[in-house]
C-alpha cells in the first residue's frame, strides 16, 4: 500500500510554476532557473540551456569559494546582481537589478524554493464541509 | 506669528525624505561589488575579487546577469 505521506518530487510544471510566482513576487527580478539535485534544469524564466550552464557555474563557483557546499551565494556587480539559494538538494539562481533588496530577494528565493518541495497546499475542506454557500438567503 | 502646527510637521517630514535621498545616494555612488557566500551552520564568508576563487565567482555571476539579459 503507498504510503499516503509520500509526495512525488517536484516536476517541471510545478517548477514553471515556481518561477511564474517569483516573477510576480519580486519586481527587480530579471531572470531565474530552478535546478534538480542532479543539477539539470527543471525550468528557468528564458532559455533553459543556457541558464542551466551558468547556474551550475555559479553554484559550483560558491562552492569553491567556500571551501564546502553553500545554502546561499549573493554577487553584486556594477551590472546588477546574481543569487543562488539551495534547500533540500534543489537550488534557485536568480538574476536581479542593481540595489535590490537582498533580504527580500533572498526570503522569497528560499519561500519558492520550499513551498515547491513542500508540493500544492491542500485544497480547502469549505465545499466538503457542506457550509461553503454564498448565496443571498434574503 | 508662529507658524501653524501642520506646516512644522511637514517641514520635519520634508527633512527626514531629504536625508533619506541622500543617504541613497551615497549608497549608489560608494557601494562597490562583494560576494558573499553562507554555508551551513550560519557562517556567512565574505570572498574577495582578488582571489583565484572570487574573480571564478564575479566571473560566473556576470554569465547569470548575461543570460536573464538575453531573454
Amino acid at each position: 500500500m503507498a504510503d499516503p505521506t509520500a509526495r512525488a518530487l517536484p516536476s517541471a510544471a510545478d517548477a514553471e510554476v515556481a518561477i511564474a510566482r517569483l516573477e510576480a513576487m519580486s519586481a527587480d527580478l530579471r531572470g531565474c532557473a530552478i535546478l534538480d539535485p542532479g543539477g539539470a534544469v527543471l525550468a528557468a524564466s528564458a532559455d533553459a540551456e543556457a541558464w542551466e550552464a551558468v547556474a551550475r557555474e555559479l553554484l559550483a563557483a560558491a562552492d569553491a569559494a567556500a571551501g564546502e557546499a553553500v545554502t546561499q551565494a549573493h554577487v553584486g556587480t556594477e551590472d546588477g546582481e546574481a543569487f543562488a539559494v539551495r534547500h533540500g538538494g534543489y537550488a534557485v539562481v536568480a538574476a536581479s537589478d542593481r540595489f535590490t533588496l537582498a533580504s527580500l530577494m533572498l526570503s522569497d528565493l528560499r519561500a519558492v524554493l520550499r513551498d515547491l518541495l513542500r508540493g500544492p497546499a491542500p485544497a480547502p475542506a469549505l465545499a466538503a464541509s457542506g457550509g461553503g454557500s454564498t448565496e443571498a438567503s434574503g | 506669528m508662529p507658524p501653524k502646527p501642520h506646516r512644522a510637521l511637514i517641514d520635519r517630514v520634508s527633512g527626514y525624505a531629504d536625508e533619506a535621498g541622500a543617504f541613497l545616494r551615497r549608497r549608489r555612488t560608494t557601494r562597490r561589488p562583494f560576494a558573499r557566500v553562507h554555508v551551513p551552520g550560519g557562517r556567512i564568508d565574505a570572498v574577495d575579487a582578488d582571489t583565484e576563487a572570487g574573480r571564478e565567482l564575479f566571473l560566473a555571476a556576470s554569465r547569470v546577469l548575461d543570460a536573464a539579459a538575453a531573454r
